[in-house]
């Protein structure tokens, strides 16, 4: 490296670069801390939707995540089925941006169902308490469907009962009764992709909505928040770890002077304190904080490197 | 009154007939043969009238989902109702066809996967068979699909049967779930992953080589960045609020310079607008373009 310190500054090798980004975000996870933290508005709005659903209420979810963004979707899948669990909700989920989110989605289940075991605590039954709707190619067309003719929609699909070959999912406990998009209380929409934008366009209006992006997504997600096209979204790693903050502390709980988190909008909103409730949110959060800051002190470094050799080259 | 005008329909209707009955495998039949005259039929077609067919099946295929849009929609229909004019008639055709061309869409769509995978086979088998010096990489990418395929197929047919529940215990697993899991969570997830958090790598190099404050709308854009990066971390938006509430000491208009609040004003009145601004014109866009589309004005390849 030629120069003098400005253009030193400007022109970091990318390997140096690359490395200290792997160490920023490496060495904190070994180090757990919890950071401090104040959830944002429409995290509480998220929660205080999915706490306020009668026990029992079936629930129509679109999962469409996958590997590729388990660092936010996961987190926030995880702790959305900790929370709809708790509120005994019946859970029919579907896809359609990408074949593997089916399979996803059901392994997540599968995963948090082996942990609530593992504690005796009740499972989360395929069929009884959620049915794999499966994948639908065409995510317009099927929001479109599920928006018209619900029945129609995901007729012929089917899912599997314990101990009996696979059925058709409107027999299953979940979807009994259900005959249009209206029947769900709440629609939830947990997604790294534009389906989104296709729910609030077809089911918006016909019953509230609620989503779940990654941080990408936080931006135009805001909009529909803002005209209240959607009741409250959870977004991005910060979301997520709102969300656990959420479960753990409720909203103005137990009082609105003792309550670690508050809000002049909603009431009273019990949490369930538990060591469970800290997920991916908690485990990662830091890791993001590490990686910003590094963001941060580059562009400084670069800009301070810019003003320096400027001076040096009037000099 | 007029429930009382109503006549009663059959339960099913044009698009539907009971499951295994004789109208429904005659329906099927005669698509089948429709389907397949057409197919050969536009095989056989001179070159000069595909483009006629072509837009003619394109705006019939676009004016169903305008009309389904534009059209009155019936209100309250009782099952088995029957239309009492012509903008019912058309209103309850509409509806009940819907769910067919939903799933007529699907399968369309089902089918770009099979082309995908043709196209695949057709690229990766010749550069097999002919020796290309990447050839080892096309076996792998072929010999991992295969795999993923059978595997995937063989977990599928094992939960066809009474035991298809009791598989998403891991306790009741063979050789055919670990080995989907193996191929699927194992290494498929992880990839996808690994390759997303590549991004990062690029994501900071690029911003210590580009934000720079060249220019005023430069410094301000930074500035905004900044200020939103900042609000992200808990930790740094936390003390900063903090010390904004204990200064400002109950003043209201201080308190608007907390981190959370600057950030929020910043999303809720620039960001906002912003992409709305955007989306609004992307909208338009492609309204025009669909609008050109559908009546067959946009000419593929002439740049027009």
């Amino acid at each position: 490296m030629k120069g003098n310190l400005g253009e030193k500054l400007q022109s970091l090798p990318k390997p140096i670069l690359y490395l200290i980004l792997i160490l920023a975000t490496s060495i904190p996870l070994f180090f757990p801390t919890e950071v401090p933290n104040e959830p944002v508005e429409s995290t509480k709005d998220f929660y205080a939707t999915l706490m306020a659903l009668p026990e029992g209420s079936k629930v129509l979810l679109m999962s469409d995540w996958t590997g590729s963004t388990r660092g936010e979707s996961k987190g926030a899948f995880r702790s959305i089925f900790k929370i709809l669990i708790r509120r005994k909700a019946k859970v029919a989920i579907y896809s359609a941006a990408d074949p593997q989110a089916p399979r996803v989605a059901q392994d997540a289940i599968n995963e948090l169902n082996m942990e609530r075991k593992r504690k005796n605590l009740p499972t989360f039954d395929r069929w009884n308490d959620w049915v794999n709707i499966g994948y639908f190619p065409n995510a317009e067309a099927a929001i479109n469907g599920i928006a018209n003719d619900l029945k129609g929609a995901f007729g012929g699909r089917k899912d599997f009962p314990p101990n009996s070959p696979p059925r058709d999912v409107f027999q299953s406990p979940v979807l009994q009764g259900v005959t249009k998009v209206e029947d769900f209380p709440l629609m939830l929409v947990i997604t790294a992709s534009k389906t989104s934008n296709f729910a609030v366009e077809r089911v918006s209006g016909r019953t509230p909505l609620a989503f779940a992006v990654t941080g990408v997504m936080v931006p135009e997600t805001q909009v529909f928040y803002q005209s209240k096209q959607i009741v409250g979204y959870c977004g991005g790693l910060k979301g997520v770890y709102d969300l656990e903050q959420l479960m753990e502390s409720g909203v103005n709980f137990p009082d609105k002077a003792t309550a670690k988190i508050k809000s002049d909008k909603l009431g009273t909103i019990e949490g369930f304190p538990d060591p469970d409730n800290k997920g991916q949110g908690t485990r990662y959060y830091p890791t993001l904080h590490y990686a910003l800051a590094l963001m941060i002190i580059m562009i400084i470094l670069g800009n301070v490197g810019m003003f320096l050799a400027k001076r040096g080259d009037k000099s | 009154m007029i429930p009382l005008l109503q006549a009663q329909a059959p339960a099913t209707s044009f698009w539907s007939e009971a499951f295994n009955s004789s109208e429904l495998w005659t329906k099927l039949i005669i698509t089948l043969i429709v389907g397949l005259v057409v197919m050969v039929g536009l095989l056989y077609a001179p070159i000069r009238a595909r483009k006629p067919i072509v837009a003619f099946f394109t705006f019939i295929s676009g004016a169903y989902w305008v009309l389904l849009y534009l059209w009155p929609k019936p209100i309250d229909r009782q099952p088995g109702e029957m239309p009492l004019n012509t903008v019912e008639t058309v209103s309850f055709w509409l509806a009940d066809s819907n769910n067919v061309v939903v799933s007529f869409t699907q399968i369309l769509t089902g089918f770009l996967l099979g082309l995908g995978i043709f196209s695949l086979l057709k690229i990766h088998l010749t550069k097999i068979s002919k020796g290309h010096k990447d050839a080892f990489f096309s076996i792998v990418l072929l010999a991992s699909m295969g795999l993923m395929i059978w595997f995937g197929y063989a977990d599928w047919f094992d939960r066809l049967g009474e035991r298809g529940a009791m598989l998403d215990n891991r306790d009741n697993w063979g050789f055919t779930q670990y080995g989907r899991d193996f191929l699927f969570e194992g290494l498929l997830q992880q990839m996808d992953a690994a390759m997303f958090s590549v991004i990062a790598f690029y994501i900071l190099s690029a911003a210590y080589r580009a934000f720079r404050v060249r220019s005023v709308e430069a410094t301000i854009l930074l500035s905004a960045a900044l200020l939103v990066l900042l609000s992200l971390m808990g930790a740094v938006s936390f003390v900063w609020d903090e010390n904004v509430k204990a200064i400002a000491n109950g003043n209201p208009f201080i308190l608007n310079f907390q981190l959370t609040e600057v950030a929020q004003w910043i999303r809720n009145t620039f960001q906002t607008s912003s992409i709305r601004g955007i989306q609004f014109g992307v909208g338009l866009g492609a309204l025009a373009m669909g609008l050109r589309l559908w009546l067959s004005l946009e000419k593929p390849g002439s740049g027009s």
